[in-house]
């Protein structure tokens, strides 16, 4: 026997078929507004409840009309930028990268997409531009810059062992925050000389020198600490100064940007040869002992090290008589870097 | 007393870390030795930029000072003893019937290619 319908629903299930907003079940309405029982002996396709649906409370009939009707029409979908944020129709400060309206400190910042990234990846890894020149061109910081080009390299990696990617997430990620695609003609990304402010250096300092002296940055680092950089030791690309100062002095921007690059190539060749001497002085120091299943690494150290007492710091080894602190709270055991 | 070149276990539960130390046998592990002759890191890593080669342990030795402390008569405990074999300071032992591991000695790392990774 079919199941009998309470009295007094059929206007409320009409008007639930009216919403398709709301009723998710599939149902054919006969002409009467009556929704048709199948047989007993026909299969049912969709399980169905009878129970009548929930009125609309006042505030949910408000805000569908609000949908259809109101401001928030225009924020059913997404715009051709692939974000359409609720900030940008309400709130105290209109503006389209504001997701809640009430935090309208909260600014979504976008991100590098994958046609960016590959671009980055071309011209350090394809092309052999400097990092510096690359970060300079795009406006997207050297960190990134170089963690960009270590994820491509993981891709790449992986795409060659055949190994199944998250695409659909990544697209799916990608499509809800907005990007940014490094155009050559497009805005910076990020602002990449941004450097750290010392609280040293927020002081006043009330110095005498002599006024013939030639006051430069340098020398104001110095008066603030004997370990204070000036801005240009700071900066991740100090050879924009130089770009600048060529173009101000007369040069053809074509003539800056290759000074530029040569420039650039110089300080990563330079940096280069830094990390091979480093390398070179721990390989004298290390010998290596391979054993069947493992490489033992061998470190020349000192004995001496750890002082008359032996428990200078630098000392090697677990120290004697002395708390270890890799327990104590706050400490961050997280790594803050890639080596 | 007999001097012994000895590990002394530090780190903490299921992350071993040993001194590898010279002190008088009859002393504890790990009370205050005559000397620290290094360290003995025993959970093999594996390098990041070369995640196919062989794991490695990582040891720091003064080697001068082990050569000393042989030459005067210490007796190493046979993991130290292992540990001196592979960088040449003593003989490894060999028990009877046991067949040699071989242990393939490198020059200072000439033979590996020089290797700048350039993002880093």
């Amino acid at each position: 026997m079919p199941p009998r319908l309470p009295a007094g629903c059929s206007a409320q299930l009409a008007n639930c078929l009216d919403q398709s907003l709301i009723c998710t079940a599939q149902r054919t309405a006969t002409a009467a507004g009556r929704p048709s029982w199948p047989s007993p002996t026909t299969q049912q396709t969709s399980s169905f409840s009878t129970t009548a649906p929930r009125e609309l409370t006042v505030k949910q009939r408000r805000f569908w009309n609000w949908m259809r009707k109101g401001l928030g029409k225009s924020l059913r979908n997404p715009k051709p930028d692939g974000v359409n944020y609720l900030g940008s129709v309400i709130g105290s400060e209109k503006s389209p990268d504001i997701p809640f309206p009430n935090n309208p400190q909260f600014r979504s910042s976008p991100v590098l997409s994958d046609t960016a990234r590959e671009r980055i990846y071309e011209n350090v890894m394809k092309k052999g531009l400097p990092l510096k020149a690359v970060s300079a061109r795009h406006g997207v910081d050297m960190r990134r810059v170089a963690a960009v080009v270590r994820l491509k390299e993981i891709e790449k990696r992986w795409e060659a062992e055949g190994k199944p990617m998250a695409l659909p997430y990544a697209k799916a990620v990608l499509s809800m925050v907005p990007t940014h695609d490094c155009l050559p003609d497009s805005q910076p990304f990020e602002a990449i000389n941004e450097m750290h402010v010392h609280s040293y250096t927020q002081q006043q300092i009330f110095l005498p020198t002599s006024e013939s002296r030639h006051f430069t940055r340098a020398d104001a680092a110095k008066a603030f600490g004997d370990f204070i950089l000036p801005p240009e030791k700071k900066m991740w690309v100090p050879e924009l100064l130089q770009f600048e100062k060529d173009v101000a002095g007369g040069a053809s921007i074509k003539d800056a940007r290759v000074r530029f690059l040569e420039t650039t190539a110089q300080s990563e060749k330079e940096l280069g040869a830094k990390h091979a001497e480093q390398d070179k002085i721990v390989r004298e120091n290390n010998t290596r002992a391979d054993t069947d299943r493992f490489q033992f690494r061998f470190e020349a150290i000192n004995v001496d090290s750890s002082g008359k007492n032996g428990r200078h710091v630098r000392g090697v080894g677990w120290r004697y008589g002395m708390p270890h602190n890799d327990r104590k709270p706050g400490a961050v055991k997280i790594p803050t870097k890639v080596e | 007393m007999v001097v012994k070149i000895r590990l002394a276990r530090f780190g903490r539960s299921n992350s071993p870390f040993y001194n590898i130390v010279v002190a008088h046998a009859r002393t504890a592990r790990n009370s205050r030795p005559l000397e620290v002759l290094g360290t003995y890191d025993p959970i093999p890593k594996k390098d990041i930029y070369d995640p196919e080669g062989k794991p490695h342990k990582d040891i720091k030795l003064d080697i001068t000072r082990a050569k000393y402390w042989i030459g005067v008569g210490a007796q190493p405990s046979d993991t130290a003893r292992r540990l001196l074999s592979l960088v040449g300071i003593m003989n490894p032992k060999v028990r009877q019937g046991e067949p040699v591991r071989p242990i393939r000695m490198m020059e200072p790392l000439k033979a590996q290619p020089k290797t700048t990774p350039k993002t880093a």
